[in-house]
């Protein structure tokens, strides 16, 4: 399924125009974390967004999902500007955000019953959900008694329960070992596939962002980062991602975006490296 | 660190680690026996005393037999006389529990949401709290008079606090990513609350109610003691008005079991409503 031969292109599921965040700082000036931010995804396409550490890549998506405003500039949503949370989004967090007090099936239940929907009816849905993740003889435990893998399926169950039409990811399997990651990253692809979902991916690991997307944006160095490069990843799929490390179309793209994202890291580094030098 | 520092932190430095896993089964004792021990340390130190008084080394008009006051305890049981008074006393605690956990939860979930309101209040919430409590028994028996009504307001004001300062923390301590992943989902400002902010703010009320539950009570006896026409600390003030130091004991005595009692329901209730959180490995 190619999503670019569907798309609208005169409403993207997400699009942010010349967005500009600033923060005051407890010293009373003001932190610019991004500047002039250009970003359109068109519905059904999977879009990450890499960075160095600090370049605002959070910001970036939490102005999309509606959760902070801009400071300046527009973030529209199929072509709805939005306001107050994003309807249409889902989000998945870096941490944990099942809600400790919640059975695994109350918690993947959330958004329905939340929506109105009658328990037995957001139940029966939770556990279609919980099978497809593989947790359905799990569905009455507390999350403490989950481990990480299970509680991250867990959690994007109660993300995609309610259908949204983008989902916003926030480094969502950094936490996890190297190979519940694959997996993961691996089952992500194949709920994606069959879904016709905007994605917007956020990560520092550029294998995982090529493997997974459709097209790859850098940002800069930060403070006040801002798109530094955009690269169409046109590896067919579905993509067997325990092997597409060694295709030689993966080699070449990564050789060539890491060329450019090396030179926003060496420069977070060395900026790094100069605060040092001033404290001491 | 010295070998003295180190060894001084011991018991608190090896909460985690196996070494502190380890180390308590050398010296652990069945359940059984620890409850034989219990009882015989018991038997021993109140042996003592009724022996010591027996003999006259302990002055028996302060500190009078425990067989004595057993007596008095069973006396004040059997012919009904503690009854109507504790009735009393659990009376003013309740309500001035109910009436303080509501007005505290209710005022720490306003000012936890409403940043304004909890700049403008907290100096003068704090002003309150720093009021040594007790000196506003004389008042609130001049305010509301004799009755139950002087006590129930003056252990609200034990109570509210402990129950505001708590639900205002644990409002504000919950996790930002609990919120926005509800917000996310479709969350509104009322289901916020009821799915989110009220449960993780329990975890804070519940470790508050043990010590609000006591000062509920705590606050009913003291205010009884300094004025009333019934209850537990009335009683105890009419035994030390006639110098019955065995009835001050009794008093004492089964004001103890009753709070053990409450505050083993409180405990039940508590592990049923918090089923979800970790059971800790001690």
């Amino acid at each position: 399924m190619m999503p670019a031969a569907q798309a609208d292109t005169s409403t993207y599921a997400v699009e942010l125009t010349g967005c500009t965040k600033q923060f005051p700082t407890p010293g009373g000036e003001t932190y610019v974390a991004v500047r002039d931010i250009n970003l359109k995804v068109e519905p059904g396409r999977f879009v990450s967004i890499v960075g160095p550490t600090g370049s605002g890549k959070s910001t970036i998506l939490n102005m999309a999902a509606g959760l902070l405003d801009p400071s300046s500039g527009g973030v529209k949503s199929f072509g709805q500007p939005v306001s107050g949370v994003n309807r249409r989004a889902s989000y998945m967090f870096q941490q944990d955000p099942l809600l400790p007090w919640k059975t695994v099936i109350d918690n993947v239940s959330l958004g329905l019953t939340m929506a109105g929907v009658s328990k037995a009816e957001a139940h029966a849905e939770s556990r279609r959900w919980l099978e497809k993740v593989g947790l359905k003889n799990f569905a009455d435990r507390y999350p403490h008694q989950l481990s990480g893998g299970m509680r991250k399926r867990t959690a994007i169950a109660q993300a995609w329960i309610v259908n949204p039409d983008i989902l916003l990811m926030d480094e969502p399997f950094s936490a996890l070992d190297v190979q519940t990651r694959q997996i993961m990253e691996n089952e992500l692809l194949q709920l994606w596939q069959e879904s016709g979902k905007a994605v917007v991916f956020i990560t520092h690991d550029l294998d995982e962002a090529i493997a997974l997307s459709d097209e790859v944006v850098i940002l800069g160095a930060g403070p006040g980062s801002t798109v530094v490069g955009s690269y169409t990843i046109d590896i067919p799929r579905p993509r067997d991602l325990l092997d597409i490390r060694d295709d030689p179309k993966f080699v070449t793209l990564h050789r060539e975006i890491w060329g450019r994202l090396k030179i926003e890291v060496s420069k977070t580094y060395e900026t790094a490296l100069a605060e040092e030098g001033e404290v001491a | 660190m010295t070998l003295l520092g180190s060894r001084k932190n011991g018991p608190s430095a090896a909460q985690d680690g196996s070494v502190a896993r380890r180390r308590p089964r050398g010296g652990e004792m069945s359940a059984l026996a620890m409850r034989s021990t219990q009882l015989l340390l018991t038997v021993a130190v109140l042996g003592a005393w009724e022996l010591s008084a027996r003999a006259g080394i302990v002055d028996e008009f302060f500190f009078p037999l425990p067989s004595d006051i057993f007596q008095t305890v069973w006396v004040w049981v059997s012919s009904g006389f503690v009854f109507p008074h504790l009735w009393v006393t659990m009376q003013e605690a309740i309500l001035a529990f109910l009436v303080g956990a509501a007005v505290g939860l209710l005022l720490g979930f306003v000012l936890a949401r409403v940043r304004f309101l909890e700049r403008l209040l907290d100096p003068f919430l704090q002003m309150f709290n720093a009021l040594p409590r007790v000196v506003l028994a004389p008042i609130f028996l001049l305010w509301f008079g004799l009755g139950i009504w002087s006590k129930v307001a003056f252990g609200f004001t034990l109570v509210f606090f402990i129950v505001f300062f708590n639900t205002l923390e644990g409002v504000k301590s919950v996790d930002r990513v609990l919120v926005d992943n509800a917000r996310m989902l479709g969350a509104s400002e009322k289901q916020l609350l009821r799915h989110v902010f009220i449960p993780s703010a329990l975890t804070w009320i519940f470790s508050s109610l043990h010590i609000s539950v006591g000062f509920a009570i705590t606050g009913a006896v003291v205010g009884e003691y300094l004025g009333a026409s019934a209850g537990v600390g009335y009683a105890i003030a009419q035994a030390q008005g006639v110098f019955d130091t065995k009835g001050v004991f009794a008093g004492m005595f089964i004001l103890m079991i009753v709070v053990l009692i409450i505050d083993l329901l409180v405990n039940r209730l508590e592990r049923h409503l918090l089923r979800w959180r970790p059971v800790r490995s001690s």
